[in-house]
């Protein structure tokens, strides 16, 4: 149907003038990495933004969670209360800072964990619990805060997907210990790579800029141990900032598309759109429909044939961690909801690459693979014959 | 001679503003505009994007090896080495190295064995690294230093005789050649650091090289970018991508580099030159090496001849605003967390020691001009003949102080 790829990825291009108008600033500096002053423009942007005293950039989301639970993480305890129903690395960021991931199971109606489905996994080997913010919506942010003040356990939030939304009448980026977010090409806010995280911790902001960077403090001694480089160069800051510029617009851009989705999947038997809470102030990146009991296809099917079209539809969070094989040490998890909910949902293409037009085409194609759904099956069950 | 020319003691500093310490080598500002336009053009920013293709085509044939895998910085190239080669238990590597090269060993799950260095050449000693090897170790990671190299095939001796692997530190060796050989062919892996203080400059980044196809096929599964071949098995990935705007930036330099590492000869000719007649400091030259990039300016303080102590040389050339930096000060084996962790080093190593003590890093590369290593020079001069006037005023001050 498409001749070029239509993602699922965010790709959002900021203002190129823009762009160079920070991009100068290095440059005239000669200074391009080690604390530069874009990336002190940016923590201070960002720290605005989610009205925290403080934020450190990383290099990656991957290493800021990896940092952000080094330093967060209860000394001499083992394990690490997480989803399975979440970003396919996680478990991996857990396993690099040697914690063991303990699997917990999600909420039906928010697709991920909670105060109910932590307070089972915690023993006395916890040393953090990390809170996950879903694609669509929140965590149980209040019962999960509650919990780790009742057992004095650290409680991390990832909020890679919630990074415009608002709780509470308070902007995501306060809540529990800390707040860990990501800069990739396919997040809110475009940095090439990066992340980030925000606290109102003074000590652990220090410790933390003291960690990307080897351990050094200022006078250029290693003052903690668990350091490596994590650093942010300056062209991804500027990158950042330049997508910061531009971030309301964006957000109206992704409202559109998302309505434009709302409106043409209305009428589409079986297919159910998670729809965002406007009341949170959504940032509208990503989209999620669900496939009900009457859509007439599986869900691998479904996306298989949407890819097959350019359409690069994702089944989400699949597999969930929990099922696939894992070569460290982790605890065993069964967990009924997350399997059943793991089998449903799709991520359809989003984002700066897809246009409206595109989404009336990709709504089209899903009607046709409805209406003619026998015809497909019976193509699909003959290519697997002929494949076997 | 009198104190009073020194900036450490009130006299206007010799340069107007702080002369950097790093490479810091970067394209023209007309290229860096145009090469962005591209990426933005294309929209492709990360997940081994065409440049990200080009720039490991390129460092391929550079280096003549067969595999040049892009990731974020070096000491995550490190990490991904020692957990795709399947490390486990304990890896030799010099104590006079970067603090990284050892946290890459700590993150990986693995104890570092600290060698001790020859006190010329600053490279690893042979002779106790053979004496170390013992079956908890795993590997040896040696550390080219300065411009120069260890001795790779000594160390490949060693590693067959004793059943370990042997893979190299190489961040401070891009360009740099062992009879021929580039660094980058030899070992399991290498890794190069492409941080801005060193020759090819990508702002952060770095590349692990290697002949091995299935080491270089794990490498390119565990640093999670999409479309750089078939998945296989890896225990765990790491988001060790090198994004397009990195990419950009050592296209450009590596387009540069005969250019640079010329520069660099030619600043390393004269400090040579001026530093020969000044007692005490000797001016450490890349050793091991056939081919240098001339990347490092590292000099030995002889208190006893030039008269004043390294540190304090450190403190009077920084209010000179010349940037320096106390080469790997302290040894791996001083730094947190390994002086507490592992204390059996703290009396094993007195070469790491004296050089840790004794040496110092002058600036050298693209900002700096053949009229500034001149300056340097003469503040040197100066400082050798005011030694013991320096002392005194710095002793004084200090007392006043406490």
């Amino acid at each position: 149907m498409f001749s070029t790829p239509k993602p699922t990825s965010n790709l959002v291009r900021p203002d190129f003038d823009k762009f160079l108008d920070y991009s100068k600033i290095f440059f005239d500096r000669h200074q391009y990495t080690d604390d530069g002053v874009m990336v002190n423009q940016l923590e201070q942007r960002l720290a605005a933004f989610h009205q925290t005293t403080f934020c450190v950039a990383f290099c990656s989301g991957f290493w800021t969670l990896a940092l952000g639970i080094t330093a967060l993480a209860r000394p001499g305890k083992s394990e690490i209360v997480m989803p399975s129903f979440t970003y396919r690395r996680m478990a991996d960021i857990a396993a690099w800072t040697r914690l063991k991931p303990h699997f917990c199971d999600v909420e039906e109606d928010t697709l991920a964990n909670s105060a109910a489905t932590v307070r089972p996994c915690i023993n006395d080997n916890t040393a953090l619990i990390l809170g996950v913010h879903p694609i669509v919506k929140f965590c149980d942010i209040d019962g999960m805060v509650d919990l780790a003040r009742e057992k004095n356990i650290p409680l991390l939030f990832d909020s890679v997907e919630s990074v415009y939304e608002s709780y509470a009448g308070r902007r995501i980026g306060s809540f529990g210990a800390a707040e860990i977010f990501s800069l990739g090409a396919s997040k809110l806010v475009n940095g090439f790579e990066g992340g980030y995280l925000t606290t109102n911790d003074a000590q652990l902001a220090e410790r933390l800029s003291r960690l990307r960077n080897f351990g050094f403090d200022r006078q250029g001694h290693i003052a903690v141990h668990g350091g490596l480089n994590a650093k942010l160069n300056e062209m991804h800051a500027a990158m950042a900032l330049a997508g910061l510029d531009d971030l309301e617009d964006q957000v109206e851009r992704n409202r559109e598309r998302y309505l434009t989705y709302k409106r043409l999947l209305a009428p589409l038997k079986g297919i159910r759109l998670y729809e965002f809470d406007e009341s949170q102030k959504p940032g509208y990146k990503n989209i999620v429909i669900e496939t009900l009991e009457d859509w007439p296809l599986s869900r691998a099917d479904t996306v298989s044939i949407l890819n097959a079209e350019m359409v690069l539809a994702r089944a989400y969070y699949t597999p969930p961690l929990h099922r696939k094989r894992i070569a460290y040490p982790h605890v065993p998890a069964e967990l009924p909801v997350t399997d059943r909910l793991a089998e449903r949902f799709i991520l359809p293409p989003c984002g700066h690459l897809v246009s409206n037009a595109d989404i009336a085409d990709i709504v089209e194609l899903m009607s046709f693979i409805a209406a003619n759904a026998s015809a497909v099956k019976a193509h699909l069950q003959q290519q697997a014959e002929l494949s076997a | 001679m009198s104190t009073s020319g020194f900036a450490l003691f009130g006299a206007n500093p010799v340069f107007d503003k702080p002369l950097p310490f790093g490479q810091l080598y970067f394209s023209s500002w007309e290229r860096y505009q145009e090469s962005f336009r591209g990426i933005f053009e294309r929209q492709y920013y990360t997940e081994y994007g065409p440049l990200n293709q080009q720039i490991e085509q390129k460092l391929q044939q550079f280096l003549g090896v067969k595999h040049a895998i892009c990731v974020t910085n070096e000491t995550i190239g490190l990490m991904m080495v020692a957990s795709a080669m399947g490390l486990k238990g304990k890896v030799i590597l010099p104590a006079f190295a970067f603090i990284g090269s050892a946290q890459s060993l700590s993150w990986a799950g693995l104890e570092p064995v600290f060698c001790d260095v020859d006190p010329d050449s600053h490279q690893i000693d042979i002779n106790q690294l053979a004496e170390l090897v013992d079956k908890d170790v795993s590997a040896i990671m040696g550390v080219h230093l300065l411009g120069g190299a260890c001795d790779p095939q000594a160390l490949a001796k060693i590693a067959e005789a004793h059943g370990v692997q042997l893979y190299f530190d190489a961040a401070h060796a891009f360009g740099c050649a062992v009879d021929g050989v580039q660094i980058g062919n030899f070992g399991r892996a290498e890794v190069f650091s492409f941080h801005q203080d060193n020759i090819l400059n990508a702002t952060e980044g770095g590349c692990i090289c290697t002949n091995d196809d299935d080491l270089a096929a794990r490498l390119r599964t565990m640093r999670s970018s999409a479309g750089a071949g078939k998945p296989v098995e890896v225990t765990k990935t790491v988001n060790g991508r090198m994004s397009e705007a990195q990419c950009a930036v050592a296209l450009m330099s590596l387009k540069d580099f005969p250019k640079n590492r010329q520069n660099n000869q030619n600043l390393h000719k004269i400090y040579e030159a001026q530093l020969a007649a000044i007692p005490g400091l000797q001016l450490v030259k890349p050793s091991g090496a056939s081919v240098s990039n001339h990347q490092n300016v590292v000099c030995r303080v002889d208190e006893s001849k030039f008269g004043i102590s390294r540190d304090l040389l450190v403190e009077l050339l920084e209010a000179e605003n010349v940037n320096v930096r106390r080469y790997t000060h302290p040894g791996l084996h001083r730094s947190i967390p390994y002086v507490h962790e592992l204390p059996q080093y703290l009396e094993r190593l007195p070469n790491t020691d004296a050089l840790s003590s004794s040496c110092i890093q002058l600036p050298i590369g693209a900002l700096v001009t053949a009229q500034s290593v001149a300056r340097i020079c003469e503040i040197l001069n100066r400082a050798h003949f005011a030694a013991k006037d320096i002392r005194a005023k710095h002793m004084s001050i200090a007392t006043q102080t406490n």
